[in-house]
């Protein structure tokens, strides 16, 4: 038993499509399942307020984790998550010699994750999810006696009722006034974050208690710590005024390839399945050009769902520790008053970059998972008119996502460096964990 | 040390020179306005009310969306400064599924015709006086196609025997599972070569969920450009629009290169004032949580502006972003939104019409509507509790408009599921009362009798000049067609004057306070009864 590596992919690919288990199915839907659900997934996440990168991050790890638990527990080759991740129940126990479909538990125990982590979700969402619902039910109801129908539902229903159930303790359930505390008291010194937009909401930063959640695969909150980023200083000579001005000099004068890194890493909540979702929208790019079996894929899921949603924890942690200002905010105090970045900025303290960190926790556990080199076209913006774009591996398209930040004029150089170094401690962690019988 | 900031409830804090809070009292039942705007998903937007004289009495009367109810028109019988009444009327607008209309004379025959926006065909109602309609779309050759309709605006460009109409459009309605990404397109309908009727719908593509769109002379250039706002939820690859629409051209979008900045809302309503007086307009966009109050970055010397804009809206205090009463602290959801002078201090005010989308839970239920008065500084007091107007209930459309002939702005709220409402505006709380008023009503010859496009000239005590677009469209997929008022202060009289939509502008007229006054080219004004 061990991770599945690179050099095994191919090996392990041929024995999933030779040694799949039988369904009750004549065919296998899990993958249709799956992918149908998140597809959904990456909607909601986009349309619904709430969901900012690192709510967004919570909901899909706790969704892989019961997208994986329920593949798991029919599974030959896949073995439990329980008591290697904290506070992750143990999947409850099949009836000895009852039939079960693996089609409608995972179609049971996903539907109700939906259901749950976008429960606040507007009027078409919550259309939508029933449409959905009513699609998929049917799909997998399709051929299966009642006695298993009902048994396989409750039994998806149960498990990733207890899943849902261990999540409510972990300090990221309930978010209030889309994240943006009521009161919230600024630092008050020259290096300290500060608003750098006029939204009335965002005059306090996003989630300032976000770094306290507990963590899934870390062993504390105190997790891949950073070293502090360069000291504030105004002076020309000092590494923090030189910083500022890489930023500001590199977007007087981005190529058009920087500009087109910097929107397609973008990633906007609201506008985009934000960063983690982006991560996801690769797996399942991969999964349909590699027709990757099931067992892969909620294997790749809940690695990424898991390095992204502590990746964050430990960024947030370090983000209102070190409350470090924008570059919009030093550049218009010390450079120029009228710069304006190519992005947005957004509304949370500089360092260390969020896309950073994530993106190198989702580089280093897809690497482990799936392999290096891996080439694959990333195709998550098409809809919105950005090209595609082609990577030989994982981390080339972690490093162009911490990149992007620079091009984009919201983050220093130390924060994407620094981020980038924390996400492979973070995935490091998940890497660690056994998954393959 | 350590600086605290903190976040009020309250748009901005009351000083000393706040402006007079106008009185309203809620008159929905005994004026006998029972309305409601009903319907689930397919009506989840839309409500708009459409305010015009549909007899010629010169009392506006109400039309309102019902959504899958059916449209209903209420005539007005209120006496002058007296209270509101109202009379439900059969004049063949009783359709169901309507989300909203525009009033404007199509034909130019003098009487008002009716846009009625649909999800559905769209329709166009010709006004038949007394507050009759019948259906011209096909005599007009108006294919109203089967989308989701949830904007409208109008301008006549130049020479044109017949308006241009632009309809905004939403979500291709039959994609249940995967609406998002699927707006349909807006729609430009110009006139045919013989001005007879209208040639067949260009597509404005593409298309990004618009709920709000207004044809507006926004950098004075003398031809209108269509702006357009959309809503984020659904679109990919959207944002804010403005097209170039010149006469004889196609319609093409205005790029980056000529300075349009891309912003990205959840845009659903459009109003449009001249705060500032320095003849260009603001435009307030109605969003969730997050509105804004644009205006431009820089007017040049010479030449036309570049369509950037700064939103003013944080320092202006009307980002609106939260109930100012009532306890629900969540994010606001707001709708319609239309500017005009409530306490006739002679500082444009705004209403803003306020609601949940359907039981959102990140958004705040128990939203008021806002009433924010105009202060000389350029910032907003929020009055809509102090005035009686802070419904809770999940508004959509609206309107500002006098409805009793007093000078005084009433206001009426399109609610959805829920009883529309009517207020009667009745005067200050203060010992001196409310300012003094004008009402102007344009008239012009031939086919735009309205002067849809003129720009009304008023010059304040200040020496300022306040300037205000005739315009059809925008607001939340309603609008009014009444006599333009304008509040006065203490000035007991007024200067005027008419840049009418071919480009000439009228003579500078004194005209007395405290009365409508029709306006004609190259005439006198007259004044007009208050019957």
């Amino acid at each position: 038993m061990s991770t599945i590596t690179g050099r095994a992919r191919p090996l392990i690919l041929a024995l999933c499509l030779a040694l799949s288990a039988p369904a009750a199915h004549a065919s296998d839907n899990r993958a249709e399942v799956l992918g149908t659900w998140y597809r959904m997934i990456l909607e909601l996440v986009r349309h619904t307020p709430t969901q900012t990168p690192p709510v967004a991050s919570r909901a899909f790890a706790y969704t892989a984790l019961i997208a994986y638990e329920a593949t798991a527990s029919g599974s030959d080759r896949l073995q439990t998550l329980s008591g290697q991740v904290t506070a992750l129940p143990p999947a409850p126990p099949r009836e000895d010699g009852a039939s079960y479909d693996e089609d409608v538990i995972l179609n049971a125990a996903l539907g109700l994750a939906v259901e749950v982590y976008f429960a606040n979700t507007g009027p078409t969402g919550q259309r939508a999810k029933a449409a959905l619902a009513k699609q998929l039910g049917a799909l997998t109801a399709e051929g299966v006696d009642p006695d298993t129908l009902a048994r396989s539902e409750a039994y998806g229903v149960a498990l990733a009722e207890a899943i849902i159930a261990a999540s409510q303790s972990d300090g990221g359930a309930v978010i209030e006034n889309m994240g943006f505390p009521m009161t919230y008291t600024l630092g008050g010194e020259a290096q300290d974050w500060v608003p750098t937009n006029l939204i009335q909401l965002q005059q306090a930063p996003l989630l300032p208690d976000w770094g306290k959640n507990r963590p899934l695969t870390l062993p504390d909150g105190e997790a891949c710590p950073l070293p502090p980023p360069p000291a504030y200083s105004e002076d020309p000579a000092s590494p923090f005024y030189k910083e500022a001005m890489e930023v500001y000099e590199v977007s007087k004068s981005l190529t058009p390839e920087q500009r087109a890194i910097a929107r397609f890493w973008s990633d906007d909540p609201m506008l985009s399945p934000t960063p983690p979702g982006h991560w996801v929208a690769i797996i399942f790019q991969i999964a349909e050009r590699d027709q990757m079996p099931i067992e892969e894929q909620v294997n790749a899921l809940v690695r990424l769902g898991m390095a992204v949603s502590d990746g964050f924890i430990v960024n947030w942690r370090d983000k209102y520790k070190y409350d470090l200002l924008r570059p919009i905010t030093y550049i218009r105090r010390v450079i120029d008053p009228k710069w304006e970045p190519l992005l947005n900025t957004p509304p949370f303290p500089e360092y260390p970059s969020g896309h950073s960190t994530q993106s190198g926790a989702a580089a280093q556990v897809l690497t482990a998972a799936l392999g290096e080199p891996f080439p694959f076209t990333d195709r998550t913006h098409e809809a919105d008119g950005l090209l595609p774009r082609d990577f030989p591996d994982f981390w080339a398209a972690a490093n162009e996502a911490g990149i992007s930040r620079l091009y984009g004029g919201i983050h220093f150089r130390a924060a994407i460096e620094q981020g980038l170094s924390q996400g492979a401690c973070v995935g490091d962690f998940v890497n660690a964990l056994q998954t393959w019988k | 040390m350590r600086a605290a900031l903190l976040l009020t409830l309250i748009a901005s804090p009351a000083l000393a020179q706040d402006p007079a809070i106008a009185s309203f009292t809620e008159e929905t039942a005994p004026a006998g306005f029972t309305h409601s705007f009903t319907g689930e998903w397919e009506f989840m937007v839309g409500g708009g009310t459409a305010v015009f004289d549909c007899n010629g009495d010169t009392r506006p009367d109400i039309f309102a969306a019902g959504g899958t109810a059916p449209a209903a028109l209420f005539v007005n019988n209120s006496a002058p400064a007296g209270p509101l009444a109202f009379t439900r009327h059969t004049a063949g607008l009783e359709e169901t599924s309507v989300s909203g209309a525009y009033p404007l004379d199509i034909d130019g025959d003098g009487t008002l015709d009716l846009a009625l926006l649909r999800v559905g065909p769209d329709r166009l109602m010709r006004g038949l006086g007394n507050c009759r309609f019948e259906d011209a779309s096909a005599q007009w050759g108006f294919d109203g196609l089967d989308l989701w309709s949830t904007a409208f605006a109008a301008t006549w460009e130049r020479g044109a025997t017949l308006p241009t109409l632009a309809i905004g459009t939403y979500i291709d309605r039959t994609q249940e599972a995967f609406p998002w990404g699927n707006c349909t397109p807006n729609h430009l309908y110009r006139p045919n070569a013989q001005g007879t009727g209208y040639d067949a719908p260009l597509p404005l593509e593409p298309g990004f969920c618009a709920l709000s769109i207004l044809f507006t002379d926004w950098d004075r250039q003398g031809t209108p450009d269509l702006r357009v706002s959309n809503d984020r939820e659904y679109y990919k690859g959207g944002q804010e629009q403005l097209w170039h629409v010149e006469p004889g051209q196609p319609p093409r979008l205005f790029t980056e290169a000529e300075g349009w900045q891309r912003l990205r809302i959840w845009g659903m309503g459009i109003a449009q004032e001249d705060l500032n007086f320095d003849g260009f307009p603001e435009f307030f966009l109605t969003s969730m949580a997050d509105n804004k109050l644009q205006t431009l970055a820089e007017i040049p010397a010479e030449g036309a502006p570049l369509p950037r804009y700064r939103d003013i809206a944080l320092k202006s205090g009307v980002t609106a972003h939260r109930p100012y009463t009532g306890g629900d602290l969540r994010p606001s959801t707001a709708w319609h939104a239309q500017f005009g002078d409530v306490n006739n201090d002679g500082l444009s005010d705004l209403y803003v019409v306020k609601g949940n989308v359907w039981a959102m839970p990140d958004f705040a239920e128990d939203d008021p509507n806002n009433l924010l008065l105009g202060r000389a500084d350029g910032t907003f007091l929020e009055s809509g509790d102090t005035a009686g107007v802070a419904s809770m209930a999940q508004g959509r459309g609206g309107a500002l408009v006098d409805l009793n002939a007093d000078g005084l702005l009433d206001m009426i709220a399109i609610n959805r599921n829920e009883p529309s409402q009517l207020w009667r505006n009745t005067g200050g709380n203060t010992a001196t009362g409310l300012g003094n008023w004008i009402a102007l009503d344009l008239a012009m010859p031939g086919p735009n009798r309205n002067a849809i496009g003129a720009w009304i000239e008023l010059r304040r005590p200040d020496g300022k000049i306040m300037q205000r677009e005739v315009q059809v469209g925008g607001g939340h997929v309603g609008g009014i067609l009444v006599p333009h008022h304008f509040g006065l202060g203490p000035a007991t009289e007024a200067d005027i004057r008419i840049l009418w939509p071919d480009g000439t502008a009228g003579d500078w007229q004194t005209i007395a306070a405290n009365g409508t006054w029709r306006l004609e080219p190259g005439k006198d004004p007259v004044p007009l009864p208050a019957n």
